[in-house]
């Protein structure tokens, strides 16, 4: 992490409980975070600001998830993307995601685990910074 | 190719006879059965340790989980009705019954016992939320899961509410469309004339002849609270219900309906119209309490909500009864303490105190003028308020919130819980937190993802470094305990402890399970924690991220404050209650009445009675006369195991003919060499072990029958082979043990599977043992699950010569364990037993590899 500016995060998931617990492990890490449980204030945010790491379920009540991360994508191409999502829509999942999603995580997870993966996430957006 | 197919193969058509079920099918099914038997429990294990916080997961999950649960116990039942056709048609309706309770709790619509219409408090437990109300649900946690002191007494439950609206004919009214004013001043007349109904009646009549003993010689009198469904939860509703004190039980019923009624009060309306709460979403519980005759009362914030920055807790006190001091008539004393032992006082603003009330004698209060020596002094001692501000803390780390606490010193010098409620210090908590990153930055990190959490939480204190055989009364409150084993011994030290640091254990043990019941802070595992860590240290754990910090992190304990504790959510709460329904195991003796279909009162008993019938119907001799071609044969042993052997194909020599079958006659890689394991000189003890009256004690309290090896239990061993297959499935003593191995020259078809469970005498012992066994199977390379007193070691893919080796080790722990619970007296005992066992194997077993 940079010394001047804390990493911005951003998660999505219409499950509360997901960020709820999340979000505080991120947040002692060190990284400034967003959540939210709705797509359209998600996705209204990221048209104001650019994160670093975005956190997003794919398989939601009313929310497609897979627009959502391609509207990301489009507006912030040095943006990183994780997908968390339940075990059964795993393998879907990665054959439609392939392309430009950094990693996959299968629900339920171990917090350490998110956090693993943001860290690796967050190690190649600085990177392409440097660059 | 698959052990099934293999198997399969060995049975390929060709033996039929007249029998109605092929024996290849039944033996197929009783595979099937076995592999399900230990999906099952896997995943029930795998549910359960979601309860530990490490994992997150959502609703779908526990859903899913469900789901996939119940499919395999349908197809297990299933299972067991193809072996025995028809014999256990009970099961299906055990199964639906089950069934139905888990989708009505996933549906939402959580299944509320129907409860008593009074319940003494020592019988709350901690799901009675519903029935008695979140105020006195709250103090039976305080006192029947943390052990403090509260007053006797009993609650009249939300039912007997239910029953009393429902009797007087009250509900209509309520329902009517819009609730005024005016119409909450007509159901309070409407109860004011009420009836108690003859039930309610005679339940309360009987509660209080078994109360009176607790009173002495003394006249009952009682306090009278409302505890109304949700109040001191999210809603505290402070202040707007009635209550009485000090009141003789012919009063009682007048009292009841009074605080009933002031549900309906315009005060009570208004405040559930702002809250969105609806009318028939009401529910009063009633406390009953006994009178303490308090010399001192008050109220404690375990955080001055004005200052939360000072981290100072606030006792607030006046002599006599604490009516005055809550309702704000009267301001009392107004100690401040340090929240950090040995709380020091930071401030003491001593009042002018000229009047006190008082129980009267024969019932009610008085006001009393206060002696003038006492006038200007303050109620507490400073022993008084360390005490009184350790108990404090006990509950908030309980809670994981700040606390509100009513409390009264009575006349023994007793601190006695009144009430305890959250205090929301949301907003406030909020600005102490906000750098929280720079901040914990600061400290240095002792340890970092090293270890399992146990119990999630986060605590500060100093570093106590306990030994297994220490005295764990002295324990100081507040503190970090740090171990090196997860010892049930530790257990006293729990409720005290701030945060629990151990070198080895489980996060799935019997400690770890302690420290979840008193939600302590827990890492189990962390390797080194006694040797780095110093007496005295102070530090913090984190067992949300599994970090421990040098130093007093307040800062992350704050942070703590400001989240919905992980045991109050929603998805937490639910996965509690259908667990009840899938996980604990009620069916312990196979030879108990209980132990039959009816008797199954989750998706565990019903596994544990089809496992165990199954290995039954395999054992009995009609089934073998109708699926012959496989008939079962006789072991003739040195040792008096009772082994039936079931040949599948190539797993005894064909000159074996007949009842009986010599060991030497075993063709069966796995069979041949757990069994040269068991046999092996001083392995099988001989000597009777003798059972102390503890455990003797302990095992009539289970209902098992004292003797050790009764004919009955030795005739329940047995063993499904080939030639290079083996399913032992052993009941020695009283714990059930499965092996399950397939051995050949196909090094990756290789493993081997171990498992074992249960056992008479205590669970102390018995976890004991189950870190014997643990810790000898690790010693020889296996893979070693641990969870309570369920022991699972699995290894796999070593080549055909190290792989019977192995089964050999497991003979051996077969034979050397079967009655050690009964001599795991201490925890010395498990490091002699490892010695013993390793000094026995070193001669049988010629090297490690």
């Amino acid at each position: 992490m940079s010394e001047d500016r804390k990493t911005q995060v951003l998660i999505l998931d219409d499950e509360p409980i997901v960020w709820k617990r999340v979000k505080p492990a991120l947040e002692k890490a060190g990284y400034e975070v967003e959540a939210f449980s709705q797509s359209s204030n998600a996705m209204r945010r990221v048209g104001e600001k650019d994160f670093d790491v975005v956190v997003t379920d794919l398989k939601m009540e009313g929310i497609d998830g897979m627009a959502f991360l391609t509207e990301v994508k489009k507006r912030s191409p040095r943006t990183e993307v994780i997908v968390i999502t339940g075990f059964a829509t795993m393998e879907t999942a990665k054959e439609s995601f392939q392309k430009g999603v950094f990693d996959f995580l299968a629900k339920p997870f171990k917090r350490g685990e998110l956090l693993e993966i943001v860290k690796k996430a967050e190690a190649k957006v600085r990177q392409k910074e440097e660059k | 190719m698959t052990v099934f197919d293999k198997l399969k193969k060995i049975f390929s058509p060709g033996k039929r006879h007249r029998r109605q079920v092929p024996f290849v099918v039944l033996f197929k099914t009783f595979q099937g059965l076995l592999e399900k038997n230990n999906k099952i429990l896997d995943a029930i294990a795998a549910m359960g340790d979601k309860l530990g916080g490490d994992y997150v997961f959502d609703k779908n999950y526990i859903v899913s989980s469900c789901q996939e649960m119940r499919d395999l116990v349908y197809k297990l039942i299933y299972d067991l009705d193809t072996i025995a056709p028809s014999k256990y048609l009970g099961l299906y309706d055990a199964f639906q019954r089950i069934n139905h309770e888990i989708e009505e709790e996933l549906a939402g619509r959580p299944v509320i016992a129907q409860a008593d219409c009074v319940i003494p408090f020592e019988t709350i437990s901690r799901d009675s939320g519903d029935v008695v109300g979140g105020k006195i649900a709250n103090l039976a946690e305080v006192h029947n899961i943390l052990g403090l002191p509260a007053p006797e007494g009993f609650v009249i439950t939300t039912t007997a509410f239910k029953a009393f609206m429902e009797y007087n004919k009250i509900w209509d009214r309520i329902r009517e469309q819009p609730f005024t004013v005016k119409a909450g001043q007509e159901v309070r007349a409407l109860v004011e004339q009420g009836s108690l109904p003859p039930d309610l009646k005679r339940a309360l009549q009987k509660t209080i002849e078994q109360l009176q003993p607790a009173a002495g010689d003394k006249k009952l009198l009682l306090a009278i609270r409302s505890s109304a469904w949700g109040e001191d939860g999210i809603h505290t509703f402070a202040g707007q219900f009635k209550s009485f004190l000090n009141q003789p039980v012919e009063k009682l019923v007048q009292a009841y309906k009074e605080v009933i009624g002031s549900a309906y009060s315009p005060s009570a309306i208004e405040y559930r119209r702002s809250k969105g709460i609806s009318e028939d979403e009401v529910a009063m519980a009633v406390g009953c309490q006994l009178t303490i005759d308090a010399k001192v009362s008050g109220v404690l914030y375990t955080l001055d909500p004005t200052t939360p920055e000072r981290d100072v807790m606030v006792i607030n006190a006046v002599w006599g009864l604490g009516m005055p001091l809550v309702s704000g008539q009267v301001p009392g004393d107004r100690y401040l303490l340090n929240r950090t032992p040995p709380h020091e006082v930071e401030g003491l603003n001593v009042r002018h105190k000229v009047s006190m009330l008082a129980p009267k004698e024969g019932g009610g209060t008085e006001e009393l003028s206060v002696p003038e020596e006492l006038q200007m002094k303050p109620c507490l001692e400073r022993e008084e308020m360390l005490r009184l501000a350790e108990l404090a803390l006990v509950i908030e780390r309980y809670f994981k919130k700040p606390q509100d606490i009513e409390w009264a010193l009575d006349k023994k010098n007793q601190f006695i819980i009144l009430q305890t409620r959250p205090l929301n210090l949301q907003t406030q908590m909020a600005n102490l937190v906000c750098n929280l990153t720079e901040t914990v930055q600061e400290y240095p990190v002792i340890f970092r993802g090293q270890g399992n959490i146990a119990q999630r939480g986060v605590g500060a204190g100093q570093v106590v470094i306990v030994k297994d055989d220490e005295d764990m009364e002295d324990f100081p409150a507040g503190a970090i305990l740090v171990g090196k084993y997860t010892s049930p011994r530790l257990a006293k030290a729990v409720p005290k402890a701030s945060g629990i640091l151990t070198d080895v254990g489980s996060p799935t043990g019997h400690m770890a399970t302690i420290a979840r019941e008193f939600r302590v802070p827990t890492i189990v595992n962390v390797g080194e924690a006694t040797k780095i860590l110093r007496p005295g240290q102070e530090i913090t754990v984190d067992a949300e991220e599994n970090v421990v910090y040098d130093g007093r992190v307040k800062e992350l304990c704050y942070y703590e404050f400001t989240e919905e504790p992980f045991e109050e959510s929603y998805e937490y709460r639910l996965i509690s209650r259908v667990l009840k329904k899938i996980a604990p195991l009620n069916l312990l003796n196979p030879h108990d009445k209980n132990f039959a279909p009816e008797g199954c009162r989750t998706f565990h008993d019903i596994t544990r009675f089809v496992h165990e019938k199954a290995v039954e119907e395999l054992l009995d001799l009609e089934f073998h006369e109708r699926s012959m071609g496989a008939p079962a044969k006789k072991l003739k042993l040195s040792i008096p195991l009772g082994l039936v052997v079931i040949d599948m194909g190539g797993g005894l020599e064909e000159s074996a003919e007949g009842p009986e079958v010599e060991p030497d006659q075993v063709i069966s890689l796995p069979l041949k060499a757990t069994l040269d394991g068991m046999i092996s000189p001083g392995m099988w003890s001989t000597e009777p072990v003798s059972v102390d009256l503890g455990s003797f004690m302990s095992s009539l309290t289970r209902t098992f029958s004292s003797s050790l090896a009764t004919p009955k239990y030795l005739g329940q061993n047995l063993a499904m082979i080939s030639k290079e297959y083996m399913n032992l499935s052993l009941r020695l003593g009283y714990h059930f043990n499965i092996i399950d191995a397939y051995i050949s020259d196909k090094v990756n078809d290789n493993y081997a599977y171990f498992r074992f469970l249960g056992g008479v005498t205590d669970l102390q012992r018995r976890s004991r043992r189950a870190r014997l066994l643990a810790e000898l199977l690790e010693a020889h390379d296996f893979r070693v699950d641990v969870r309570g007193d369920l022991v699972v070691g699995r290894i796999k893919k070593l080549d055909t010569a190290r792989m019977l080796l192995k089964m050999k080790t497991l003979g051996h722990l077969v034979a050397f364990t079967r009655q050690l619970d009964v001599t795991m007296t201490s925890d010395a005992e498990v490091e002699n037993s490892k010695e013993t066992f390793d000094r026995l194997t070193a001669g049988a077993i010629p090297e490690r590899n």
